[in-house]
């Protein structure tokens, strides 16, 4: 068993008092005190259009499990962004479903049920890097 | 002008045979526009009942397409709890006993509210949202 520790912190002046948010949590399998122990590994990817790609493709992965994903928007440019889709092939503003937009520098860590693939797409042709890293509960081997 | 700044770090010494796995990452949250940083936000705290399932925050108060933040922890503490994270009727996965959550949100269109189901036990949860924009309700006459 592995033990993967993942730990936010946000700070903030919008309120007239300080905001702090300090959380750390062991990722761990659906259900289980037993911690995650599988991933597809880091992964970068670099777009030069705003073609949709798929990033997390689900049949490699276990359905309705705890699986966590990260993803960094690595590009320096806040006036770029990804589109991040829970969709079969397509992201952009309306396609069901649209998490959300990662303008450059922002990244994200969220649950995914791998019950449908990760797509993504650039707003620019100008080259945008993603990094990513799926921690698995469940990787299905591929078919020889 | 307010100035948020998120940050993570994820951490194993024991996932990657032979190399300790050190991610860290921040960034300052900025409104859709990109140059001011968010400057609205509100954060509560809830109980969710088994099959009970709520509407964290409605897509309607939102800028369409917006720049908007999402934080969720599941403060369980029973492994065996957790909530469903939906945008609309959509299931997105799975917050367990002791997960957190950091995602950004667009409010894509008229159906991308935020819903949390309780699957099982009373889930005792925390969230806030990072705003670019919001509308409150206009008062009743």
């Amino acid at each position: 068993m592995a033990t993967i520790n993942a730990t936010i912190s946000v700070n903030s002046d919008i309120m007239s008092y300080p905001v702090r948010i300090n959380k750390t949590m062991t990722m761990k399998k659906a259900g289980s005190c037993h911690g995650l122990e599988e991933t597809t590994g880091m992964r970068t990817k670099k777009f030069t259009s705003t073609d949709d790609a798929v990033i997390v493709e689900h049949d490699e992965l276990t359905d309705n499990q705890a699986h966590k994903l990260y993803i960094r928007n690595t590009s320096a440019n806040k006036a770029n962004f990804f589109y991040v889709s829970y969709h079969a092939s397509t992201a952009d503003a309306t396609t069901t479903e649209p998490i959300g937009k990662l303008y450059g520098g922002d990244w994200m860590l969220m649950p995914y049920d791998g019950n449908t693939n990760i797509s993504v797409a650039s707003s620019t042709s100008d080259t945008q890097v993603l990094e990513y890293m799926l921690f698995a509960d469940g990787i299905i081997a591929a078919a020889g | 002008m307010a100035t948020t700044t998120a940050s993570v770090s994820i951490s194993s010494s024991d996932l990657l045979p032979g190399s300790n796995l050190s991610i860290n990452a921040s960034s300052t949250l900025m409104k859709t526009g990109l140059t001011t940083g968010m400057e609205l936000m509100e954060m509560g705290n809830a109980e969710i009942a088994k099959d009970y399932e709520a509407q964290l925050f409605a897509d309607g108060p939102a800028t369409d397409n917006g720049a908007y933040f999402i934080y969720i922890c599941n403060n369980s503490t029973d492994d065996t709890y957790y909530i469903e994270y939906k945008i609309h009727e959509t299931v997105i996965g799975g917050l367990y006993a002791g997960d957190w959550m950091f995602v950004p949100y667009n409010a894509s269109d008229g159906d991308a509210e935020i819903e949390v189901k309780g699957l099982l036990g009373t889930n005792k949860i925390e969230y806030a949202m990072f705003k670019t924009a919001w509308t409150l309700p206009a008062a009743e006459s």
